[in-house]
């Protein structure tokens, strides 16, 4: 079975939310972010998404963005990536399931059926491809070339997606789906949207997968008000706001707020 | 009203798609927006009465039909084919542009938007869609990076005399490709009341289709002008070509017409030798990769990143090309070419002092290659060439360009 699948039945099992975390690899420098991802998988977040960097990143507000153009600007490339993936599985054996989180083009050009299956080989068990959605499948073949390799191709919940639109989204999905807290893009925002429970709710009664919640995660607060309502918490910019301004103990200390709310009852 | 936009066999399938090119590669929360779209634009394209619309701003706010005028003494010069002008450089605020802001204007207000946005790279699209905000009463924000508003001041000011707020993007490289970045985020927070006001025949679907249709008034105009004048067909197509929207918008009426022969020329910069020095996607450098919505050639490095361009030019200095395009290019119905930079100035300085005609820098590239083309050519042949826009936006790049003293020193006075 697929780990990210398994993860998700044990967070169910411990009847508790899940968390998944989020760097961008080469961000300040791969040394670093092969840090802050095992402080991370020491913390116990359930996933954690590695960005490779992109030149145009369309998803990304601006910390997310200038993150990826400095990885750019010292020359990170995506074999770094999966360089620094086969570190983390085969000599800090890290055990918690990782996505590779990118843009299409990546894994275009890299070729399809060689990143599926690179990235499988080294021990990834999903991918996160905002830029790409199933509408091109019939053209491009992309799902069906993530199933052969046993990787999850992340689905996606969109606020103002018709129901059979979220109905087709539903359908083979492995692993859980992806929805907004709110309209717009990645960065930090301090509340949680007044319609997320009517999203939230509408959601529930087509997908049987877990649902995750991002876009604007950032405290413990909102992690309890999460509680109950989602399956799983998305923090991606909120991490790599600690880290520039606290660096790896700013992480550090965002790490325990959040996995702390996470884990009181 | 279906030949009003001349549908032919290189047209995209349902999904967006010109042959292996083209599609729709955006976030989920893009899919519903750009649904609503196409199901608006394809009710508006077969609706008698906003076409009427259309036609009647072309007409009397923009003053089209453009003339296509025959260059006699450049012909006489050359010494070869004869060749003619359509001057799209005499539509209201100079350039082609103004064609597909108003067909998407018209088309915003009818889906009651009340915002429009756009990405501008010299500030000529931004210019355009802030005309047209002005004339429909809509609100309007245009993206651009922060290097290019430092660079472009006067467009920059016009656009905020005609009522449009302009945002310096100030992340990635604060270039265009971070303005159309900037513009896609706006969009995906403001579904309801937006719309994004595309500035070429590229992105995702249906945005060529529906930019080249806007387009498709300039080739349509010039098959009735050349028969008149000629009574036959052009034998010669050439625009130059960033995005590609006038280029395609010459082209497409002409595509079912098999001795009509076209070459789009793009931005050969310092050279094609080396990626950085140029924006020529079809010379040899680009790669098969999918950015910014749409699949297509893109000017990127062995793991897809999009690399920097140079042009002379601003408008061609753009590292993808529509996906039409491509297709055309893929089957050989269009040449692609290219034109450096001191060729170009060279065509810039010719046509000037020939015919006592500004051509943008950008239309200039495909005046160099008509310049090139023409003593090839018999006497009897034609080659209508597309003058995109007027030069008089690039006094500032030619006056230096030339190296012209008195110039600069009026600068230094002015700032003084
Ligand atoms: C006068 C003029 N011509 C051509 C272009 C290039 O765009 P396209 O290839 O979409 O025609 C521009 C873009 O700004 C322009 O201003």
């Amino acid at each position: 079975m697929n780990q990210i699948e398994l993860q998700c039945q044990k967070i169910k099992q411990e009847k508790r939310l899940g968390i998944m975390s989020h760097v961008v690899v080469g961000y300040p420098n791969l040394e670093e972010t092969q840090k802050i991802v095992l402080m991370m998988a020491r913390f116990g977040v359930d996933f954690i998404e590695l960005q490779i960097p992109f030149s145009d990143p369309v998803g990304d507000g601006p910390v997310i963005r200038d993150a990826n153009t400095v990885a750019l600007a010292q020359g990170v490339k995506v074999k770094d990536a999966f360089e620094l993936v086969k570190k983390l599985k085969q000599t800090d054996k890290i055990q918690t399931p990782l996505f590779f989180m990118t843009y299409f083009n990546i894994p275009f050009s890299y070729g399809l059926e060689k990143f599926c299956a690179d990235s499988a080989a080294i021990g990834i068990s999903g991918l996160i491809i905002p830029d790409y959605n199933l509408d091109m499948e019939s053209r491009e073949h992309f799902d069906e070339l993530c199933r052969k390799h046993n990787l999850i191709l992340q689905r996606f919940a969109g606020l103002d997606s018709e129901a059979n639109r979220l109905v087709a989204q539903a359908k083979d999905a492995g692993g859980f789906i992806y929805c907004f807290s709110r309209r717009g893009i990645t960065g930090v925002r301090p509340d949680l949207d007044p319609n997320l429970d009517d999203y939230l709710g509408k959601l529930k009664n087509i997908f049987k997968q877990p649902l995750a919640v991002g876009f604007g995660i950032s405290s413990g607060e909102q992690i309890q008000a999460l509680k109950g309502r989602a399956d799983i918490a998305i923090v991606g910019s909120a991490f790599l706001k600690s880290y520039n301004e606290g660096g790896l103990s700013g992480v550090e200390d965002k790490l325990k707020e959040l996995v702390s709310a996470r884990d009181q009852s | 009203m279906k030949n009003f936009f001349s549908p032919n066999q290189y047209d995209a399938d349902q999904l967006g798609y010109f042959g292996q090119f083209g599609g729709s590669f955006v976030p989920e929360l893009l899919v519903p927006v750009l649904e609503e779209l196409t199901k608006a634009y394809e009710e508006a394209k077969n609706d008698p009465s906003f076409i009427a619309e259309l036609e009647n701003l072309y007409k009397n706010y923009s003053g089209r039909p453009t003339p296509l005028y025959f260059a006699e003494n450049l012909t006489r010069q050359l010494g070869g084919a004869k060749i003619y002008f359509k001057n799209e450089g005499l539509n209201h605020t100079g350039a082609h542009k103004i064609n597909h802001c108003l067909g998407q204007a018209l088309l915003a207000k009818r889906m009651g938007k009340k915002r429009l946005i756009a990405e501008t790279g010299a500030g000529q699209h931004g210019l355009a869609t802030a005309t047209v905000a002005a004339r429909f009463g809509l609100e309007c924000v245009v993206y651009m990076g922060a290097v290019d508003v430092e660079r472009q001041r006067p467009n920059v000011f016009w656009m905020e005399q005609l009522g449009a707020k302009v945002v310096a993007v100030e992340h990635g490289t604060k270039r265009l490709k971070d303005a159309v970045t900037a513009a896609l985020q706006d969009l995906i927070a403001n579904p309801n009341d937006t719309y994004y006001l595309l500035g070429s025949a590229l992105g995702p679907h249906p945005y060529p289709s529906m930019v080249r249709d806007f387009q498709n008034i300039v080739g349509r105009e010039v098959r009735a002008q050349h028969h008149e004048m000629e009574n036959k067909l052009p034998d010669y197509l050439v625009a130059c070509v960033g995005g590609g929207s006038n280029a395609i918008g010459l082209f497409n009426d002409f595509l079912n017409e098999p001795d009509v022969k076209m070459i789009a020329v793009e931005a050969g910069g310092r050279g094609v030798e080396k990626i950085g020095d140029h924006a020529a996607r079809l010379q040899g450098q680009g790669k098969l990769g999918v950015v910014e919505g749409y699949k297509s050639y893109f000017l990127t490095d062995d793991d897809g990143q999009v690399q920097p361009t140079h042009s002379i030019s601003a408008g061609l200095d753009y590292a993808g090309i529509g996906p039409e395009h491509a297709r055309l290019f893929e089957t050989g119905r269009v040449h692609y070419t290219y034109a450096t930079d001191d060729k170009v100035l060279a065509a810039f300085k010719t046509l000037a002092r020939t015919e006592g005609i500004f051509a943008a820098l950008e239309s200039s590239h495909a005046v160099a290659e008509a310049i090139r083309l023409a003593p090839t050519l018999p006497k009897d042949k034609t080659i209508v060439v597309n003058l995109s826009g007027r030069g008089d936006k690039d006094i500032f790049i030619v006056a230096e360009a030339v190296g012209d003293v008195k110039w600069k020193e009026y600068l230094k006075t002015k700032s003084g």
